[in-house]
Formats: C-alpha cells, structure tokens, sequence
C-alpha cells in the first residue's frame, strides 16, 4: 500500500456530520479509505479489526462519551492520531483531549476544522 | 352648513438638532457601535458616568477605552451580538456592574460602580452598514427601593404580629404559630407544652389604679416573662385582655412545670402594689399547664382547652399557683 | 406538503447539540465552572398533541423566555422550565448566598439573561451552519399557570409544527432539565425544509 494511503476512522452519531466530514477530507484527500463509526463502542470494535491511521471523535454520544473511546483506544493502540470534535468548548474538554495528546476541534464541521484536523495528523510524519 | 374641520399642518419631523438633543438627554446610558467593535458614538449620560467625553471615545474599542475593566462575559456578549447580528441581554442579577461607570454628579464619597442592567441590540444603517447599540440602564435606584420596600413589608408583618402596648406577640400570631407547632410536635413526636396565664384580681387592679396603672401592669408583666424564657422557639402572646399564653415547643411535664413556677415567682418578685388582691398585697399570676405528650393523640382544640381547664382550676384552688393537666385523650 | 426526514432531522439534532455547547460555554464563563447542557433529544409535534405531556414538564406554574426571530422563515423561540426550577437555577448562577426571597427578585432579570443565551446559541448554531442570518426580538420572560403558557403556544391558528428540544443542563452539580420549544407555521416549515436540504445536498 503506497504510504499516501491512508485510513480514517470518523467517530460521530450524528449522520450528517460524518457525511461532512467524509466529504471535506476526500475533496482534499481522494485515495484517503474511510470508516465510519456511530459510538465509541463501534469506534473500539473497527480498530480491533482494521489498520486504522487517524480518528475523528465526537465527544457527545449515547452511551460511552468520545473522550473515554479515545483514551481507551489509544492505550490499545499508541500510534493512532486523533482529533477531538465537539461543539462543546469548555476548557476542561480541551485540556482533556490535550491530555490525550489529540487535538480538539470545535464544531460545526465545517472545510476550516476539518482542516486543522487534517493538519494535526499529518505534523510529525 | 358643512362641519368645520380643521387639519393640523403636517408636523415636519425633528432635525438632526433635536435628535442629537435626544440622544443626550435620554435617562440612559446609548453606546452605538460600528460592526469593527469601535464607539461612533455614545451620549452625555455615559460621557459623564464614564468621565471619558464623547468625542475622545469615537473610534476606539470599549476595550481600549476600559482595557481590564470591562468584565469577560460583557466583552463575549457585545462580540455574540456582532458576529451573530442577534440581540444580547446582560442581567444585573449575574453581572451588577459590567462597565465602569460611576454614579454622577460626584460626590466626595468612595465612588462604586453603578449597578447596571445591559441590552445590545444590531442595527443595520441601510447598505453594508451593521451596527450595535448598546443600552445601559442605572439599576442601582431599583434595587434600593425594592430593598426599602421589603424592609417595610417586612415591618408590616411584623406590625400585624404583635401587640402594640406589650410588644408580645399577638392572638392572630398565636393562632398561626400554635397550629405550626402543633403540628409539627405530632409529625415529629416530640412533646409541646402550653401556659396560660391570667393575672390575678386584674379588674379589681384597673377600677382602682386607672387604665394607664393598667397598662404599666401589663407591659412590666410581658417583660418579666421574656426575661425568664431563653430559647428562641418559645413564644410569649398576649391572648386576651389579662391573659397571655406561652407555647414551649419540645418541653416536657416536668420542664414546664419549673418554667411555669419561674415565671410566677417573676411576677411575684415585681412586687407590684395591688391594694385590691385579696391574696396577697401585689399583682400576682395564676398559671394554667398542660403537655401534649410525644405518643398522645390529641387535637389542637383540645389541648388549648385543657390548659384552660388548668388555669381556671388554678383561679378557684386560691391563685397565685401554676396548676398541671395532662392533656387527656 | 414536505415533511421532515430522519436525516433533517439528524442535522438539526446537530445543529442544536453545537448550539448547546455554545451556550454552555457562555454560561461558564458567567459562573466559573464547567456547565453541561446537551439536547439530547428533538421531538415534532403536532399542534394537536402539544401538552404537558409531551413537553415533560409537570409543574402547575411554568416559566418561559420567548424571543421572536424572523430571516429565511420565521419562528417563535420559548425555553420553558417549571417555576421551582427556573429558581434553582438562578440560585445556581448567583451562588448560594443569596436567599430565596432575594433570588425571586432577580428571577426576571436572570432568566431573561439564560434564555437570551441558549436560544441565541441555538439561532446562531443554525445560521452557520445553514449559511443564513436571523433579526430577533429582545427575550420577554413570563411566568404563568401552565394551562396559560400551553394556551399561548397554541393559540397561533397558522401553527404548523412545533419541534421541541429536551434540554439537559446542570450548574454546580444540579441537574436540570427544561425545554425549548420552536413554533413553526406552514410557510416558515418549508422554508426549513428545503434550507436543510440545501445544506445536505451541497455536502
């Protein structure tokens, strides 16, 4: 698989904001494979099955909060870079998520968040 | 012949003198933003609470012109209300006084900040143009009349509570209060005891002295009792001419019984003259007891009865004694 | 006639949800501490089913803010709580000091402030994101029998729909839960409709 190609795991209950967020990230990022995921627990079920690059991850959600599916999958698997979506932008949740060595993002989606979440998984490589 | 009807010449509409007359004149404080955040304008009434004459304001910031005086929530409304063109309220219930804005004219006194209450509304000025206005009402004259005004409602109350010459609570109070204690003492278990007292030979005391001995008589016999009665749920009400009452919430039979003999003997030891008394030679107490028992079911009614049973007991049995009952089923 | 669809429904429920972490974002920095209010749950109902029932709320006396907006549709907006509630929470926000009789006085003042801020956060969260702008009238704060509240929300003839939005919001540990209501006629529901599609077909 050539290294552009890489795999997206968008984590939100909300259908219209993961079909914003599939459409944004493949208008810049074509080849990109995308999974999508409607709770944490189905978050956590995909990348025990799949090579998962990068993640973006609601935080409001029935049943597990985004900020706990993301702490458990990183601890699972290290080298997943994740972006924290929320409309909530208190500053515990930021520190939480910086905690998490994820970025937070604040919602709407709209081309400029998902941008800056594109950014962050593509830094360090 | 056709009616007269006079038309009033069309009133031409104020010039921009009178507008600006207006705008300086209105009891409240007018800030008219443009959509950049910066003052055009703002009237006489916050040029002279502000110190900051309108003309030094055109064309800064609040925050230039206030810096870390303008508190963060007021700074996030005023930038909602340009970024979403929607109007913004700022209560002085949570904020008091978000602008720096002083009471005028100055007085030699610590100046504190008036209290504020705070609406931005957009306005759009025909094409492009988007502004904010930003209206500041002085609350601080509302809050000092509704706190005069609770103050008076607050005297009011107590004005209908309580007896005018002796001070002591009065028979509506008794009423009200007893059936709470009452109540209370069943739905808790706990004991109540009730005093009646009568002072003895009273209209003999009256016919004798004159009404204004009388009254002297009553107002030292309330404050005698008062000085004997330390917890501050016990009540002292004047229940009838010469007959006060005492409710002692959680008190039992034998409590009561020695509450009851203090108070006598307080009165006793007021060796007041009472020519007239055909016991003693001063005014002197009879006291009626009864205790509404932790398990007993009994009603309100006859509760009072008995303790009126007790007291009148307490007459015939000579006066001048406290006299128990218990208060039957 | 449109109606709305599971996926409009999906971008509203959105809508607000961003709506509400505005709102309680705003209002933290007010109490100064973390504020939770989320929408968890967004209701149509007809104007023949509009009751205490459906709006959850089983109090004889309510308290609403209610602000007018008008743009591409128009609407009534009306944040309700139940009276015992709506003090609680003013309580919340002023702190504990103050006391009950006090807090009655600044009950007005205060919930005007509340409303003012989450329905401008949900008004604002809606005008983003479907890329239109909304005028509004300033929040008028009534407390009334509910019976008086419901009469008013209904009495509208033209009303077509109302969309009510369980809030869940908790200060200081309490937690409370209230309502906001959305009252739509005819006209007003379609041009939701078809903005809602818009945004979804440019996606």
């Amino acid at each position: 698989m050539p290294p552009s190609i890489k795999t997206l795991l968008i984590v939100d209950d909300s259908r219209v904001s993961r079909m914003l967020i599939r459409a944004f990230v493949l208008a810049s990022r074509p080849q990109w494979i995308i999974i999508e995921a409607a709770s944490g627990a189905e978050a956590l079920e995909v990348v025990g099955e799949n090579r998962v690059d990068f993640c973006t991850m609601d935080i409001n959600m029935p049943g597990m909060l985004g900020t706990d599916a993301a702490e458990q999958m990183i601890s699972r698997h290290p080298k997943i870079r994740i972006a924290i979506f929320s409309g909530n932008i208190q500053d515990c949740q930021q520190s939480r998520a910086a905690a998490l060595g994820a970025v937070f993002v604040a919602k709407p989606v709209t081309a400029k968040s998902v941008a800056q979440a594109l950014e962050h998984f593509e830094s360090i490589e | 012949m056709p009616p007269l009807i006079i038309k009033p010449d069309k009133q031409a509409l104020p010039n921009d003198t009178i507008w600006q007359a207006i705008w300086d004149n209105v009891n409240l404080g007018l800030i008219l933003v443009d959509q950049t955040g910066r003052v055009r304008q703002w009237n006489d009434w916050v040029a002279k609470r502000s110190g900051i004459p309108a003309k030094s304001a055109e064309g800064h910031t609040l925050e230039s012109l206030f810096q870390d005086e303008l508190n963060p929530p007021f700074k996030s409304a005023l930038k909602n209300s340009l970024t979403h063109r929607l109007p913004v309220v700022l209560s002085n219930a949570l904020h008091r006084s978000p602008l720096p804005l002083f009471p005028w004219p100055v007085t030699e006194r610590q100046q504190t900040r008036i209290q504020q209450s705070i609406a931005i509304t957009p306005l759009t000025g025909g094409a492009d143009e988007h502004f904010c206005l930003i209206q500041i009402t002085d609350t601080s004259i509302s809050i000092k009349r509704e706190r005069v005004l609770k103050l008076h409602s607050e005297q009011l109350s107590i004005d209908a509570n309580t007896d005018a010459l002796t001070g002591a609570h009065n028979r509506r109070y008794f009423d009200e209060r007893y059936k709470i204690e009452f109540n209370r003492a069943q739905r808790q278990g706990t004991p109540l005891s009730l005093l009646m007292l009568d002072i003895d030979f009273f209209k003999d005391y009256n016919d004798n002295y004159g009404h204004p001995a009388g009254d002297k008589v009553l107002i030292a016999v309330v404050a005698a009792i008062k000085s004997q009665l330390n917890r501050a749920t016990d009540v002292v009400t004047r229940y009838g001419g010469e007959e006060f009452a005492v409710i002692l919430p959680d008190c039992e039979a034998p409590e009561n019984h020695a509450m009851a003999e203090k108070l006598r003997r307080a009165v006793s030891n007021l060796n007041i003259p009472h020519c007239k008394s055909k016991i003693t030679g001063t005014v002197t107490l009879s006291i009626g007891i009864t205790t509404l028992e932790c398990d007993a079911k009994c009603s309100a009614d006859r509760l009072l009865e008995t303790a009126d049973t007790a007291l009148y007991e307490a007459k015939h049995a000579g006066r001048n004694r406290v006299n128990y009952l218990g208060a039957a089923e | 006639m449109k109606t709305l669809s599971e996926l409009h429904l999906d971008a509203l429920t959105e809508v607000f949800n961003i709506g509400a972490g505005r709102a309680a974002s705003s209002l933290s920095e007010i109490v100064g501490e973390e504020v939770k209010l989320s929408v968890p749950r967004l209701q149509l109902v007809q104007p023949a089913d509009i009751n205490m029932q459906t709006l959850a709320l089983n109090s004889p006396r309510l308290g609403a803010v209610k602000q007018q907006f008008s743009g591409p549709f128009d609407a009534d907006a009306m944040l309700l709580f139940t009276e015992e509630r709506a003090l609680e929470i003013v309580r919340d926000m002023m702190g504990s000091h103050i006391s009950i009789e006090e807090l009655a006085e600044y009950e007005q003042d205060a919930m005007c402030e509340l409303g003012n801020i989450i329905l401008n956060a949900c008004l604002s969260a809606m005008a983003d994101i479907l890329k239109i702008s909304f005028q509004s009238s300033l929040p008028r704060y009534v407390v009334d029998s509910s019976d008086v509240i419901l009469r008013q929300i209904i009495k509208d003839t033209n009303l077509s729909i109302m969309l009510a939005l369980h809030i869940d919001l908790t200060i200081e540990k309490h937690h409370t839960q209230g309502n906001l209501v959305f009252l739509l006629n005819s006209t007003s529901l379609q041009e939701l409709i078809a903005h809602i599609d818009h945004f979804i077909s440019g996606i």
